[in-house]
């Protein structure tokens, strides 16, 4: 499955993570909604969805786990009839990702957390310093940077520009 | 706590050259329940395991041989048998080279009997 970046330091350790817990989606997002990094969608609708989606129960399940446990949930799994969802967070010196992956019966909840594991650890490596990798979001430049992100990742003429290997 | 495969676990384990004796969905490649040696990781061994068995399975299946009843893996530093019932559990033993393959199979398909079908 091919891989798409806005940032190339995450593409080498992405498409590990990809091609070694054979997932279906992958999509790598800052806390804050933005996309970094996607493998398996086709529509950039869809990402923006997604990422929308994730950044809020990410944030969700960060607030539980302080209510519930004290410190925050670090890891989210829901396991549909056909497909299952992962979403787990990832500390880098370049800050905080979120990483949502689909798969199905190619794979499994063990080994998605196992390679996932390894995804974090190859991403952290790899991140170079937070003052490398752009400016932090701000809510005023969040549609602009959001837009310059997909466009990057679909180009702009299209929607479908990622497909399946 | 102790799940009713404590026991049957135990018994896997005090075999000679077993490092890690472990019940897994063989669906979610998770641990249900484990009696692992220190220095093993529980969760890598399940996740592969499991994976491991359900290929086996559906491949087994796929070349009309029927069900799988014993698996082994033979690797430079170790082995991994793994037997499986009707349900979705997987008995995993991670062992040495050396380690008596004939009494691991022996004790592990005597334990698959304790599980549920």
């Amino acid at each position: 499955m091919k891989i798409a970046a806005v940032e190339s330091w995450v593409e080498q350790p992405l498409q590990s993570f990809v091609d070694d817990a054979r997932v279906r989606i992958a999509l790598l997002l800052h806390p804050s909604g933005q996309v970094v990094a996607q493998a398996g969608f086709t529509r950039r609708m869809d990402v923006m969805t997604a990422c929308a989606l994730a950044a809020a129960s990410h944030a969700t399940s960060r607030e539980l786990g302080r209510y519930v446990d004290g410190k925050p949930f670090r890891g989210l799994h829901y396991a549909g009839p056909d497909k299952q969802l992962f979403l787990g967070t990832i500390d880098t010196r370049a800050g905080g990702f979120i990483c949502l992956t689909v798969f199905d019966d190619e794979s499994s909840l063990g080994l998605v957390r196992m390679y996932f594991e390894d995804f974090s650890r190859d991403l952290a490596a790899a991140a170079p310093a937070a003052t490398e990798t752009g400016t932090p979001v701000l809510a005023v430049d969040f549609e602009a940077d959001l837009n310059k992100n997909l466009a990057m990742l679909f180009g702009r003429g299209g929607d479908v520009i990622i497909r399946n290997a | 706590m102790s799940t009713p495969f404590a026991t049957v676990l135990e018994t896997l384990t005090r075999q000679r050259g077993v490092r890690a004796s472990l019940v897994v969905s063989e669906r979610d490649g998770v641990i249900v329940e484990a009696s692992v040696r220190f220095g093993q990781d529980g969760d890598r061994i399940a996740a592969l395991a499991a994976s491991m068995y359900r290929k086996a399975r559906l491949s087994a299946r796929a070349a009309r041989l029927g069900a799988v009843s014993f698996l082994q893996l033979d690797a430079e530093r170790g082995r991994i048998c793994a037997a499986g019932g009707g349900g979705d559990l997987v008995i995993v033993v991670v062992a040495d080279p050396q380690a008596n393959v004939g009494l691991i199979r022996m004790e592990l398909l005597k334990a698959l009997e304790g599980l549920p079908s």
